[in-house]
């Protein structure tokens, strides 16, 4: 090989590494420092328990209301062609690109407790300030763009031949979009999902301005309370052992997680495959 | 009548307007649409099939309307150019998938019966992807018989096929239509298809229909340029082409028995021989070899005749001047194809 391309490719190697080195060291450190110790402590912390048990159940109501929301805008800017549909694709990344402190105050001024829409909010019962509902809309907020992005690729790349076959064959619209659409979109949407919970596990800046406390508000009837996330900021502060471990722990659970999800993806969803009538 | 019957349907997409057309599709019988890219071909099979919205005319199946139906009530077996196979669905579940929707009982035993009648048991739990170009075709086929249609419309169902494979798929297909009594409309740029398929063939132009009538008559003509083309026949000249032609003594007798659009010089219309003495000759200037024998290049002046032989060797090699002359019975003049307000 001419000693140029060698001395690129090595190039590109140690540049390449570094960038890995960069995502995963700072894991490694995270683990390292914790050990089996702070891994144990943060486990046995009943207030961080009760945190990582709030936070998921608030990120799961968020990518609930995410799919909810995201997939139809996903498939109408996938599928449709109207008058401003290139602003509505740009308002889809405003999230993306705002710090999300702002997005908090943004967020705070709009739901405070005594706004118009706070005092409608709130006697809907869904109050927003320090309660879990400002947790999800914080959550919605800054990862619901990865569900609409990913599910718009995912029904634009499904073949339009593939649909119309489908129709001939005897389905109507809805039948077509819960036999052939949806399945054949279903793995784009799982990753936008799994990002969204991801970016939402992850918030800080949104949660302290807008729920930086959590009391006790349906669905979540437990203590008082903080996302996992505040919940390590505040301790970093005050014993940075408590927070190292729980931080470890917030990433093995993570991490469980997406391995669980990818692994439903390698060996199920029947329904995606063809055993939609079994 | 029983079967697929086209009245005066028209289509318009923008600035391009189909129709009217109007041809009837017997049951157990197959029309062949042709034509050049851009005709209308595809749009009239989406139209009748319910994808595209007529301004005008009707689509009868066994004599009732179906053109108020949405699509999935119409009972087409629509089969696109790309095969529209769930890709994420088995063999097994292609094919199963209109009988589980229309609730038929025991859909999977029904499915296994299609499957296995056009070859396909082996592949069964193979996706779309794993398949080769002529399976997938029989998937698409079978999947869209098992959805009981009451007619079939397939957009170029044996193309990117090799030979054998095709050949396989009109035995089949021949044999469904004579059992099945189904009426099938299908688009092809294959002539063997339609010659081995077709009981009728229907010619789009510029969203116009141009011929109608059993495939002998189009070949005998009168022929126009595209489907002289579609035939095969290599040796097209224009009626402007044949009066400029520069240094061919036969241009004189190619001009009078050109038409409005031209004229054809078919192989057996030229007799050549290696002895370059005679009122007439040519120069070789290209040699290829075919599966049918030798085709010889002759330029003659500004003209060039393509020319088979069929023996193991040309007999001549390029540059080698040699002898023509015509047999004028045997040329084809070319009729003129109107104008219209085609794309």
């Amino acid at each position: 090989m001419h000693r140029t391309a060698i001395a690129a490719r090595a190039l590109a190697a140690v540049l390449s590494a570094s960038l890995v080195g960069l995502f995963v060291l700072p894991v490694v450190a995270l683990f390292f420092y914790a050990g089996g110790s702070g891994l144990a402590f943060a486990a046995g912390d009943s207030g961080f328990r009760t945190a990582l048990e709030f936070t998921l159940l608030a990120s799961g109501m968020a990518v609930g209301l995410g799919l909810l929301t995201g997939v139809p805008l996903g498939y109408v800017l996938a599928r449709y062609r109207f008058p401003g549909r290139a602003v509505l694709e740009s308002v889809v990344t405003i999230p993306i690109v705002i710090p999300h402190l702002v997005v908090g105050i943004g967020l705070l001024l709009l739901f405070a407790p005594n706004s118009p829409v706070g005092r409608f909010t709130a006697a809907l019962g869904i109050p927003i300030f320090d309660a879990v509902w400002g947790v999800v809309l914080v959550m919605l907020y800054v990862g619901a763009s990865y569900i609409v992005l990913t599910s718009q690729l995912a029904f634009r790349s499904v073949d339009e031949e593939v649909i119309e076959a489908a129709r001939s064959l005897g389905a109507g619209p809805g039948e077509v979009f819960a036999t052939v659409t949806l399945p054949a979109a279903a793995r784009g949407i799982l990753t936008g999902a799994l990002l969204m919970w991801a970016r939402g596990v992850s918030e800080v800046g949104g949660f302290l301005i807008l729920a930086y406390a959590v009391y006790p508000t349906t669905p979540w009837n437990g203590p008082v309370t903080n996302a996992a996330s505040v919940w390590i900021y505040n301790y970093w502060g005050i014993d940075p052992t408590a927070a190292v471990g729980a931080s470890a722990l917030l990433v093995l659970v993570a991490l469980a997680i997406f391995l669980a999800v990818r692994l439903l993806d390698r060996s199920g969803f029947a329904w995606a495959r063809g055993g939609f009538f079994s | 009548m029983s079967g697929l019957e086209l009245v005066d349907l028209r289509v318009d997409r923008g600035s391009f307007h189909l129709g009217p057309v109007r041809c009837e599709v017997s049951a157990g019988s197959a029309t062949v649409l042709l034509g050049p890219s851009g005709a209308g071909k595809t749009t009239l099979l989406r139209a009748i099939a319910g994808f595209l919205p007529l301004v005008g005319g009707s689509v009868l199946l066994d004599g009732g309307a179906v053109d108020s139906l949405p699509v999935e009530r119409r009972r087409f077996g629509f089969v696109p150019p790309n095969l529209g196979l769930f890709p994420q669905r088995r063999v097994r579940d292609n094919v199963r998938y209109p009988l589980a929707l229309s609730g038929a009982t025991d859909a999977a035993g029904k499915a296994a019966a299609w499957i296995e009648r056009f070859g396909l048991t082996e592949l069964a739990d193979r996706y779309p992807h794993e398949l080769s170009s002529g399976q997938r075709q029989r998937v698409a086929m079978a999947r869209a018989l098992a959805a009981d249609p009451r007619a079939l419309l397939w957009d170029e169902p044996l193309a990117a096929l090799d030979v054998e494979s095709r050949d396989v798929l009109v035995r089949m297909l021949r044999d469904l239509l004579e059992t099945e009594r189904l009426p099938l409309l299908l688009v092809t740029h294959d002539p063997t298809t339609a010659f081995a398929l077709a009981s009728r063939v229907v010619v789009l132009d510029a969203g116009t229909v141009r011929h109608d009538c059993t495939p002998e008559t189009l070949a005998r003509g009168p022929l126009d340029r595209f489907v002289a083309r579609f035939l095969g026949y290599e040796n097209l000249y224009s009626a402007h082409e044949l009066a400029e032609a520069q240094g061919a003594s036969l241009a004189p007798q190619l001009v009078s028995a050109a038409g409005a659009g031209g004229l054809v010089v078919p192989p057996e219309a030229i007799v050549w021989r290696s002895d370059p003495a005679g009122p007439h000759a040519a120069r070789v200037a290209a040699l290829r070899w075919t599966a049918a024998g030798w085709v010889v290049a002759l330029r003659h002046g500004s003209l060039t005749f393509h020319v088979a032989t069929p023996g193991v060797a040309p007999g001549v090699r390029i540059g080698d001047r040699v002898g023509i002359d015509l047999v004028a019975a045997e040329l084809k003049p070319l009729i003129g194809v109107p104008a219209n307000g085609g794309p």
